[in-house]
């Protein structure tokens, strides 16, 4: 099953590759909203508690929120394409498990994604954030994380649908709000009452936080925090979620209509 | 090797749709080694019965059972058995052709990839384009691609659905002449869904289906005696009018199909004089005459009652001229 599901990922890997305008288009976007967001915000940025926080460096792990969402997401729904253009029939009636299936697409998406968040932890030093070797590797943990669920998702979702047209308005009225309301732009301090209950319930919100921590404390002070602990439960729990539904929707086979036995 | 046994297939219908019956208590057996084509016209359930076949749909009622496996309760027992080649590529276009072969051979757990890769690549014309793209190959070459990734893992039953759809006359015939050698060779069972007559003859036996049921399934020979021995086709200016009159005039059986009259029970040796006869007396009103060996293609015309598919035309000619 491994084997399986490293050839597909890799094949994912392969085919984003060789399309540099996706390359360039995956890192350059987060980053012109991290700049563009992060100067013109900055001034009037003075929540509570927060003050020697800019607004570049409290964006900066929501930029990383959204590029793992958006880049495995991406790149999980390329499963429409694959069934349109006849490559999936040929692996769904090959001996292999579905859940293998399910991971070559979604660890193909993660690896894709990692590629470009890691590159863009580069920045961290000039935030005047500096990462312990412990942290770092939570931080590394935490987007792998964040990416299996987020590109499950995006395979649940995608699975029963015949084009990406349709993938567009989830897009906007389902994933862009989960982002919206994670708290990469604006800290849940100080928001409305009904928005912190949206926010609380958000698993996006639970990934910025396994996300942020890392550049805020050691492992040791991490694993002692309930919020953290709590936060890494929903990720791993939601993962877990969307790559089960994922699975049973691929061995799911059409079924003819009963008919009364003859 | 491949047993269907009373298989029923209906599709479930919407808020506007009845449900439709694509398969209706379809009975199949296809022997080991043997090479079977299936045909049938359009929305005959041909296309139903193959995602059955592959595992891909599940049929309202019914049994299949696959080397001796049953599909519906071993579904992953099949498929290690089991190569499909679809219609559409199921190759990545954006791959190699040996980044392709790398991958099935991983989804079938092959391991001494490098030398199944050589052996299903030596008997197809693909030597040295190994590290091209597949969307830069020809059309024929995309398919040998395609027979190769798919033998590469030495199945014992095949299934093709319309493998030579959007192939020249050229490429097709060394497909099919390919997959015959192997198909021999391997002893491999084959059943292949065709619209193609020229392919037919060269199966060991041929199914033909209507409206999800079988209307004859034996060996090309016996089909071809299903109708006379020689038949007498006619293009006139006016198909229906000298039928009636051939019909009144001379007493004659005959049918319109389209464009042509045809005469089907026809003794061997009758067929001239019957033409000479025809023209001596209606030659104003004929394009064309000729007597004709029945094809497979009239056997198919015959049996289903509806004339050939559009898109089987192009190649009709070219089967004529070898019929003639």
């Amino acid at each position: 099953m491994i084997r399986v599901a490293f050839s597909l990922a890799r094949r994912e890997f392969v085919r984003f590759i060789r399309q540099p305008q996706r390359v360039i288009g995956a890192v350059a976007q987060p980053l012109l909203f991290w700049l563009f967001l992060g100067a013109g915000l900055g001034g009037s940025f003075r929540p509570p508690g927060m003050e020697g926080v800019t607004y570049l460096e409290y964006f900066y792990p929501g930029v990383m929120v959204m590029m793992m969402l958006f880049a495995s997401i991406f790149s999980s729904i390329t499963i429409i394409e694959d069934r349109d253009a006849g490559f999936l029939q040929g692996v769904l009636v090959a001996p292999v498990s579905r859940m293998a299936i399910v991971l070559g697409k979604v660890t193909g998406g993660v690896a894709i994604a990692m590629v470009q968040v890691v590159l863009f932890t580069a920045a961290a030093p000039f935030l005047g954030l500096s990462l312990s070797l412990g942290s770092l590797l939570m931080l590394l943990v935490g987007f792998v994380l964040t990416g299996m669920g987020f590109a499950a998702l995006g395979f649940m979702l995608a699975w029963p649908m015949k084009s990406t047209s349709g993938f567009h308005a989830i897009m906007m009225v389902f994933l862009m709000p989960l982002w919206l309301l994670s708290g990469a732009l604006f800290p849940v301090t100080g928001v409305p009452g009904w928005l912190y209950a949206v926010m609380m319930a958000n698993p996006v919100h639970h990934a910025l936080n396994v996300i942020r921590a890392p550049f805020y404390g050691p492992p040791a002070e991490m694993f002692a925090s309930g919020q953290y602990l709590a936060s890494l439960a929903v990720t791993v729990a939601w993962a877990v979620a969307c790559l089960v539904v994922s699975m049973a929707r691929v061995g799911r086979r059409e079924k003819g209509a009963a008919v009364a036995a003859a | 090797m491949i047993k269907i046994d009373t298989l029923t297939h209906v599709y479930p219908g919407s808020r506007k749709l009845g449900p439709r019956t694509a398969i209706d208590s379809l009975s199949l057996h296809v022997r080991d080694g043997e090479f079977v084509i299936l045909s049938g016209p359009n929305g005959s359930g041909k296309s139903t019965l193959f995602r059955i076949l592959c595992g891909l749909a599940l049929p309202s009622a019914g049994r299949v059972a696959v080397a001796g496996y049953d599909l519906f309760a071993q579904p992953a027992k099949v498929r290690q058995v089991v190569g499909v080649v679809f219609q559409s590529p199921a190759v990545d276009k954006h791959l190699t052709v040996g980044e392709n072969l790398r991958i099935h051979a991983d989804l079938y757990g092959i391991r001494d990839f490098a030398a199944r890769r050589d052996e299903a690549l030596g008997w197809t014309d693909l030597g040295g384009r190994i590290d091209h793209k597949v969307d830069t190959l020809s059309g024929g070459l995309a398919r040998q691609v395609e027979l190769a990734k798919v033998l590469m893992t030495h199945p014992r039953v095949l299934l093709l659905d319309e493998p030579t759809t959007g192939l020249d006359p050229a490429s097709r015939r060394m497909f099919l002449a390919a997959l015959g050698r192997l198909q021999k060779d391997r002893g491999m069972t084959v059943l292949m869904t065709s619209h193609v007559f020229a392919e037919a003859e060269e199966a060991d036996r041929v199914a033909i289906m209507r409206d999800g049921k079988l209307l004859a399934y034996d060996t090309p020979a016996a089909l071809r005696e299903l109708i006379g021995t020689e038949m007498v086709v006619i293009q006139p200016t006016d198909a229906n009018g000298l039928a009636e009159r051939l019909r009144a005039e001379m007493g004659l059986a005959v049918r319109v199909h389209g464009d042509e009259i045809r005469l089907e029970e026809t003794e061997n040796g009758d067929g001239l004089p019957l033409l000479e006869r025809i023209l001596q007396r209606y030659r104003p009103e004929i394009l064309s005459i000729s007597i004709k060996q029945p094809g497979l293609e009239d056997v198919f015309v015959h049996v289903t009652g509806k004339a050939v598919p559009e898109h089987a035309h192009p190649v009709r000619d070219l089967q004529r001229t070898g019929t003639l």
